[in-house]
């Protein structure tokens, strides 16, 4: 099945941002296709490469292990605006870009689950 | 898969930022031509309530923007009665002509709809 997923929170404040990525790897493997998940609002907050949580799970670090794994993953370019959040901060393999990503996932996907609070 | 989106707004219009992102995947994504209906029920019927003026909070006020959906092909808006009701609100306090539906109807409209995008 081809699922899509939206992301309306950072990293750690709420449950939302680990359920995502837990629900995602599990679909997965189970055969899903993830067709794309979009960072929303704070959940652009995941794609920030200097997450660094000592002794901690990264999230980031997993949602861009994702993403090198070939889950387009976006996080929307004017919350990260909102945040500061500039390219040269964001992980590597996750893309900013606009609300046509949402559009686009929304259209390609059977399912589309959010996570947000 | 083509078919229609549902947008629920169910939180107040300030304290969050939740139904002012709301109001900009709904002009986001209805550029891209996806279908979509934009439901208020909860806290959420408060955003289309009449005469906001947030200056005191220095934020934009967001029930201005909601009539302006239908220039970018959103026509179809549902308020949830009991949502209305239990805050005092009639159809003629909301910026937009609504229709008022209850619960049993919100689920029919969801059943129709291939997506719904809760904020």
């Amino acid at each position: 099945m081809k699922i899509g997923i939206m992301v309306l929170e950072g990293p750690y404040q709420h449950q939302a941002a680990d359920s995502a990525w837990h629900f995602a790897r599990a679909a997965l493997a189970r055969g899903h296709q993830i067709v794309g998940i979009f960072l929303f609002a704070d959940g652009v907050n995941n794609a920030n490469r200097f997450v660094n949580p000592p002794g901690e799970r990264n999230l980031a670090q997993r949602y861009e292990e994702l993403a090198a794994q070939g889950v387009p993953i976006v996080a929307c370019t004017a919350c990260a605006k909102f945040r500061g959040l500039k390219p040269d901060l964001k992980m590597e393999h996750l893309q900013l870009s606009g609300l046509g990503a949402l559009a686009e996932y929304l259209r390609q996907a059977e399912r589309f689950v959010t996570f947000g609070d | 898969m083509e078919g229609k989106v549902a947008m629920l707004m169910r939180k107040a219009p300030y304290g969050s930022v939740y139904p002012a992102e709301g109001f900009r995947a709904m002009m986001g994504v209805a550029v891209f031509e996806l279908q979509l209906c934009v439901i208020f029920l909860d806290d959420g019927v408060y955003t289309l309530v009449k005469g906001q003026n947030p200056a005191a909070l220095d934020m934009k006020p967001l029930g201005d923007g909601f009539p302006t959906l239908p220039d970018v092909g959103i026509k179809e808006f549902y308020v949830h009665d009991r949502s209305l009701a239990e805050r005092g609100l009639a159809p003629e306090d909301l910026v937009l002509p609504a229709r008022v539906v209850s619960g049993s109807e919100i689920e029919g409209i969801l059943a129709g709809c291939t997506s719904v995008l809760p904020f």
